[in-house]
């Protein structure tokens, strides 16, 4: 009982950071309806900014946090400008292949400027474990949860209780129309990639303290954004954080069980016979097709 | 023949094609020649992800693992059994697209994003597989020692006969290719692509499209990936994963998605990319995403579509092939039986969340009648027309059309069984000429498919009776004179006019207007009124949707009122103009005068 309610909270510590990695991508999704594929090599950025800034000074990563967080909002202006407004009149695939061309660009440059080789950042706080009773958990883990708890309820809150997140859904939904209403359609967008990449940041930050950072270990985590924010529903926050947590689960419990590669097998199984069932993810409103 | 030579992009694509063959036969060394056979193995990997991603408009991301399994079928069964190409070849196309069968019919439902996840997912699975499943597949190593092709018996075993042998298949590609593409039914995929709306309802079933598309791109990636383990002599998970997808992905998009040429060229560029930047060391493949990144975005048709373009600048369009001289009249879609009324609707009613946009509709229509369907803004008109033309399902209710229900029906057989619509909000694409949108209309309706597109030998007859139908059609909207641009270019008058040609070429017992009228002015009004009663002297039944009553007086025998989904009033045009309900639901409540039929009429 013991064991399986420490895998459990492990679950749910993996989880935090994957909810954390489909935040900055659901972000995006919200505000232009875009598949970011770089997402998870933004994400990878955040974590090479971490290990970069604490080779500089060896220091707990809360306070160049929000430095990392700035870098890579300009990081998420630039690749905007690169991927997305040049082909914003075009089918929304364009920007799906573009991305994943920017996080080709993006793994290259990773090699060129880091190696090939893995590196860890520093920890958020201070390493070390904390034990409640015979479930141990360790202080990077609750720092990851507990950044991404406030990081998922702003989120929350932005999009539903203020007038900046109305505009990004209005604008979402449909950019002329937004801009035929005053609503500076190309600055919030680029805003929101901006945000959204430093929500990827962030998550990267905190993942490569536990999880190390390497050049290629962005694409995974793209794959996971997208399964989770397509398993919650589209662009629910709510959702994308279920689906999260679905995917751990998948990967800390059942892999506990049956072997790694097995357990991701039932996950991406899993996946189709959702799409099966419910063309629309579980958590989807299934409406009717605007003629 | 030589206005055939001049005509597009033909001379330099000749040209270039005299370049590469003489530069195969006299001048490539032995690694020149493995380049090359590695460029034609990538060019039918490429030209059949253009069925789906091109052509069907889907960006799946499974055809690296149609190229995977077929490379690891010829591996195993080389490699386990001792079989020849003949036998591993059939076997590693059928391998992929039985997968592709199987996945298909769920998968294809999916929309955009989702389908793109989803073939992924079944590319991780297999990938997954070919590691885990080491006694068989070799594991992360893979199966090395996969032979050369051994054609019963006839081994190719240098590098000149192998890049011959494999060109010899992209050829036999590239031609099937053309056969599916040229024709109507090539035709029938640009629309479905550009416009899945438009595509329903003119009978073309978009679920059979995609899942022809889909599997014939399965076959083409396990051919090449077939050729590529007999090339490099050994199938490892290299073959199957997200690097090579993407590759396939750039060669196409930097090529062009729908044409062979670019399947070609993409594939040349790029595999001569990866060698040329090969000096750049570490940067290579930046340098590779940032050239892949600029094509997208400077070239939307890839570097074929800006070439046809270019040409297009520099020369002026070439001149398409000429209108037909004879026209032929649509056949009429026969009635199964004997009815009362050719559509009867029975308390149909539809909500969307909280608004019933249709609330009980009932209303019957004779045959060769023509009845207004008027009502204010909002009132369920269009989503009446969605719902009878099938592009809705009703909550409640029944749909008879000529005796047959047909409540729920998806939408294009309702087409084929003889309803026809035009849209409010024009449903045409813009890169065909007029005439060939028109034509369009027999593509479901005459049942343009994918083996008889394949074994059309000479001009596609399908085609040709297609644009003679559609010109009849044109000459009874009055449009002859600009059937041969494209409608992109056309007025607004004039495309709504192609778009009501459309749905007469489908040679229909019931067309649906959704506000032919607007936009154009009185004169051009008449015109269409008098165009459109000559359909019912024909025996078409007609619904007109319109506000426009003095277009109406001139035409309807009969005006249906909605208001807020619901039927209000029914009767000659007169009554209804004078009827209570139908003064309040557009004046407001108090007025008492009938709604004026033009200015200065009582």
């Amino acid at each position: 009982m013991i064991t399986f309610l420490q895998l459990v909270i492990n679950g749910l510590a993996l989880g935090a950071a994957y909810a954390l990695v489909a935040l900055g991508f659901v972000f995006i999704v919200n505000a232009t309806g875009a598949v970011n594929f770089a997402h998870g090599d933004l994400v990878m950025a955040g974590g090479y900014a971490a290990v970069g800034l604490g080779s500089l000074a060896q220091i707990p990563a809360v306070y160049f946090l929000p430095l990392v967080a700035v870098i890579m909002f300009v990081l998420g202006v630039a690749l905007a400008l690169l991927a997305y407004f040049p082909l914003i009149n075009r089918p929304p695939s364009t920007v799906f292949i573009s991305t994943l061309l920017c996080g080709i660009i993006l793994q290259n440059a990773f090699v060129v400027l880091f190696g090939p080789q893995a590196h860890a950042a520093p920890p958020l706080l201070k390493s070390g474990v904390a034990h409640f009773g015979e479930i141990e958990i360790s202080v990077q883990a609750i720092g990851t949860m507990v950044v991404a708890a406030i990081l998922i309820a702003s989120q929350y809150l932005l999009f539903t209780r203020t007038q900046i997140g109305r505009r990004l859904r209005a604008t979402a939904e449909d950019r002329q129309m937004a801009q035929a209403v005053g609503i500076p359609a190309f600055a919030l967008i680029a805003a929101t990639f901006g945000l959204g990449t430093a929500l990827a940041g962030i998550a990267g930050a905190l993942l490569a303290n536990q999880f190390f950072v390497y050049p290629t270990g962005g694409i995974p985590l793209s794959v996971y954004a997208y399964i989770a924010v397509v398993i919650g529903g589209w662009g629910s926050i709510a959702g994308a954080v279920i689906g999260a947590m679905i995917i751990s689960l998948f990967q800390v419990v059942v892999s506990a069980y049956v072997s790694y590669a097995a357990a991701t097998g039932l996950l991406y199984v899993t996946l189709l016979l959702i799409f099966v069932v419910r063309p629309q993810g579980i958590f989807g409103e299934r409406v009717q097709r605007r003629a | 023949m030589l206005s055939w030579f001049l005509s597009g992009i033909r001379l330099p694509l000749v040209l270039a094609t005299a370049a590469l063959a003489a530069d195969a036969l006299f001048f490539a060394n032995p690694y020149d020649m493995r380049i090359l056979t590695l460029c034609g193995i990538y060019a039918l990997l490429v030209l059949g992800f253009q069925f789906v991603f091109g052509h069907a408009g889907a960006v799946s991301l499974a055809q690296a693992t149609f190229f995977g399994i077929g490379g690891y079928i010829t591996g195993i069964v080389a490699t386990h059994f001792g079989a020849g190409f003949l036998v591993t070849f059939p076997l590693s196309i059928a391998g992929p697209v039985l997968l592709a069968v199987v996945v298909g019919v769920p998968v294809l439902k999916l929309e955009e994003h989702y389908f793109s996840l989803a073939t992924l997912g079944i590319g991780l699975v297999v990938l997954l597989l070919a590691i885990q499943w080491s006694d068989i597949t070799g594991g992360t190593n893979g199966l090395p020692g996969i032979p050369s092709i051994d054609l019963a018996g006839l081994v190719l075993s240098d590098r000149r006969s192998v890049l011959y042998f494999v060109w010899g298949l992209v050829i036999v590609g590239c031609l099937i290719s053309y056969q599916v593409t040229r024709g109507l039914y090539g035709q029938a995929f640009h629309l479905m692509r550009e416009d899945r709306v438009a595509a329903s309802a003119l009978g073309l079933n978009i679920a059979h499209l995609r899942f022809a598309a889909f599997i014939l791109s399965a076959a083409y990636g396990g051919a090449a990936g077939a050729l590529m383990a007999h090339v490099i002599h050994v199938v490892s998970p290299e073959n199957l994963d997200l690097a090579l997808m993407v590759t396939c992905l750039t060669m196409t998009v930097i090529g062009g998605r729908t044409r062979i040429a670019g399947a070609i060229l993409g594939a040349i560029l790029i595999v001569h990319l990866r060698e040329w930047f090969r000096v750049l060391e570490n940067y290579y493949m930046i340098a590779y995403g940032l050239a892949a990144l600029s094509v997208l975005i400077l070239a939307p048709y890839g570097l074929v579509g800006a070439i046809e373009r270019l040409r297009a600048m520099l020369f002026g369009r070439s001149p398409g092939p000429k209108p037909p001289s004879v026209s032929e009249q649509a056949p009429q879609a026969a009635p199964a039986g004997h009815y009362d009324h050719i559509l009867a609707a029975e308390n149909v009613t539809l909500a969307f969340g909280g608004v019933r946009a249709l609330d009980g509709v009932s209303f019957t229509l004779r045959d060769g009648e023509i009845v207004g369907l008027i009502g204010p803004n909002g009132s369920g008109k269009t989503t009446l027309l969605n719902v009878i033309s099938g592009l809705y399902v009703c909550d409640q209710g029944q749909v008879t059309f000529r005796g047959r229900d047909i409540t729920g029906a998806p939408a294009h057989l309702i087409s084929r069984r003889g309803i026809a619509r035009t849209f409010q909000h024009i449903h045409l694409v813009d890169d065909l000429s007029a005439l060939d949108n028109i034509a369009l209309a027999r593509a479901g309706i005459d049942g343009a498919g994918l083996l008889k597109a394949i074994s059309t030998v000479g001009h596609d007859r399908l085609l040709e009776r297609a644009r003679r139908i559609a010109m009849a059609a044109a000459e009874r909207l009055g449009i002859t004179s600009v059937v041969m641009e494209p409608c992109g270019g056309l007025p607004y008058g004039t495309r709504r006019r192609v778009e009501v040609a459309r749905a007469i070429a489908t040679g229909p017992a019931l067309v649906l207007l959704d506000e032919p009228a607007a936009g154009l002015n009185e004169q051009e009004q008449l015109d269409l009124a008098e165009r459109i009663k000559t359909f019912a002297a024909d025996g078409i039944t007609v619904v007109v949707v319109e506000h426009n009553l003095v277009f109406l007086a001139a035409l309807a025998e009969r005006l249906i009122c909605l208001d807020r989904g619901k039927v209000i009033a029914a009767g000659l045009p007169d009554a209804v103009r004078r009827d209570p309900a139908v003064i309040e639901a557009y004046l407001g409540l108090g007025a008492s005068e009938p709604i004026p039929i033009a200015a200065g009429a009582p």
